[in-house]
């Protein structure tokens, strides 16, 4: 794992569809190595707020500072390959092999040659244990696999930060243990990492903070401990008994 | 029945009749060619105009295209061939096969553009948004992740317009252009061969023979596209 001392600011985040405001106002930093769960009722905003970081959703208002600048239009793709995304619904290219899925970014980013990237791939392929799915196309895999090769095609580009957008939603129950001992892998080697998911145990085991988000804002953040034996407001009380 | 198959024998020994139903197919393909050539450069040029990421600069030209489309496909054909013929193109002179090509490319496209806006817009969002996470310019996007599963999607339409053209050609000879339709029409006449069943009935069967070896043709390529489909191992 390289040590380039992440380093995200997010100040005054706004975003609107039409005339619904989603997000409200958010503030948020984030330094290297924390592994932050994001929680919330669904319809608050935090798939949009994780989306909002690396401009998958053009944000309407406020500023989002990464390693000391500001994320515009013009050094989105910039920021992109610094920042991975795993999504929940795998989102592999459908046209083509594992492989070729795995070495594409790299390659055409010109951050290693095609050899390079190949060997890069089989290593990580070989970690999840799917060597032989190598020239497989993403449609002859389980869910579970998809997800596994799509963290690993992240973790290709060797980022910075990996934000995980409920990550194991669309899994069934045998691949989500899979999934989350990936993350969970990864977390344990320094990984900084944002991830929105409806796995209470699994956040609050894996999170070194909590924050959670309703109707656009944060309202309250805290470690795990704090956050599950001890919330600070009523909302979070309320929600927290009915999911646990 | 035996005067149809003796006028079919006395068509296919007759070298002028054969020679006239060639010299209309040749015109009717090399219409059909020309014009979904048209079709398909145009089509996509309108479609990914279309398909575009709206910006200030776009708002005419998406503008354009879809009146343009709009236009093309709220009219008949046929009005569009006359127009071409007897407005646009009424230079005396100017070769009729360059304007029937013209007409025929312009219409295709509208349609074709609308097939190919179709397939891009099938594609799954998150494929696009995948390669935009793993910070791939918007060129390589289209090129390597969209297009090619647009592409997939599109060939029954495609191979669909192909033939429709191709039929729709025998319109041409409402301007006196001798195509495969004409053709048959002349054959049968009274200075001719007297009765039009037995060359109309020839003509079908061309068209017919050159359809079913299109739609052959698309199958094999559909089939060839959806590799990445089937749940085979390697």
């Amino acid at each position: 794992m390289e040590n380039k001392n992440t380093d995200l600011k997010i100040k005054g985040l706004r975003k609107t569809f039409g005339k619904n405001k989603v997000l409200n106002g958010i503030d948020f930093e984030l330094t290297e190595g924390e592994r932050v769960v994001i929680l919330g009722p669904s319809g608050s905003g935090k798939s949009t707020f994780l989306r909002c970081i690396n401009w998958m959703e053009e944000p309407t208002a406020g500023k989002i500072i990464f390693d000391g600048e500001e994320v515009t239009e013009k050094n989105i793709e910039r920021l992109r390959r610094n920042i991975g995304m795993v999504f929940q619904h795998f989102n592999l290219f459908s046209n083509m092999t594992v492989m070729e899925n795995l070495v594409l970014a790299p390659v055409k980013l010109k951050l290693m040659k095609r050899k390079e990237a190949e060997k890069r791939a089989m290593e990580l392929l070989r970690h999840i244990g799917l060597p032989s799915k190598a020239l497989s196309y993403p449609s002859s895999l389980s869910g579970g696999q998809k997800q596994r090769v799509a963290i690993i095609r992240a973790m290709m580009l060797s980022p910075e930060v990996l934000l995980f957008d409920e990550p194991t939603s669309a899994l069934d129950p045998e691949s989500i243990g899979d999934v989350l001992s990936l993350i969970r892998e990864l977390a344990d080697h320094g990984m900084t990492i944002m991830i929105v998911t409806h796995e209470m145990s699994f956040a609050k085991e894996i999170a070194t903070r909590v924050v959670f988000i309703d109707k656009g804002r944060i309202i309250e953040e805290g470690t795990p401990e704090e956050f599950f034996s001890n919330p600070k407001t009523e909302r979070v009380r309320e929600f927290l008994k009915k999911v646990l | 029945m035996n005067n149809f198959f003796s006028k079919l024998a006395e068509l296919f020994s007759t070298p002028e009749y054969i020679d006239s139903l060639l010299h209309g197919f040749l015109l009717t393909m090399q219409i059909s060619y020309f014009a979904l050539l048209i079709g398909l450069i145009l089509g996509t040029i309108i479609a990914l105009i279309d398909t575009a990421k709206p910006s200030k600069w776009l708002v005419l030209p998406k503008f354009i295209c879809r009146v343009y489309v709009g236009v093309i496909r709220g009219t008949p054909m046929a009005l569009q061939l006359f127009i071409m013929f007897f407005v646009i193109f009424a230079i005396k002179g100017f070769p009729s096969i360059i304007i029937a090509i013209v007409a025929f490319g312009l219409n295709s496209a509208a349609y074709m553009a609308e097939v190919i806006r179709g397939g891009i817009l099938s594609v799954d969002t998150g494929q696009t948004e995948a390669g935009q996470a793993l910070g791939l310019s918007g060129f390589t996007i289209f090129t390597k992740i969209v297009a090619p599963q647009a592409i997939k999607n599109i060939i029954p339409a495609l191979g669909n317009e192909i033939i429709t053209v191709i039929k729709e050609t025998a319109i041409v000879s409402m301007v006196g252009m001798y195509d495969l339709n004409m053709a048959a029409k002349d054959i049968g006449s009274g200075q001719n061969m007297a009765s039009y069943i037995v060359p109309m009935f020839v003509a079908a069967l061309f068209y017919l023979a050159t359809i079913y070896l299109i739609t052959f043709i698309v199958k094999q390529i559909e089939k060839s596209l959806r590799k990445s489909d089937l749940r085979v191992e390697k």
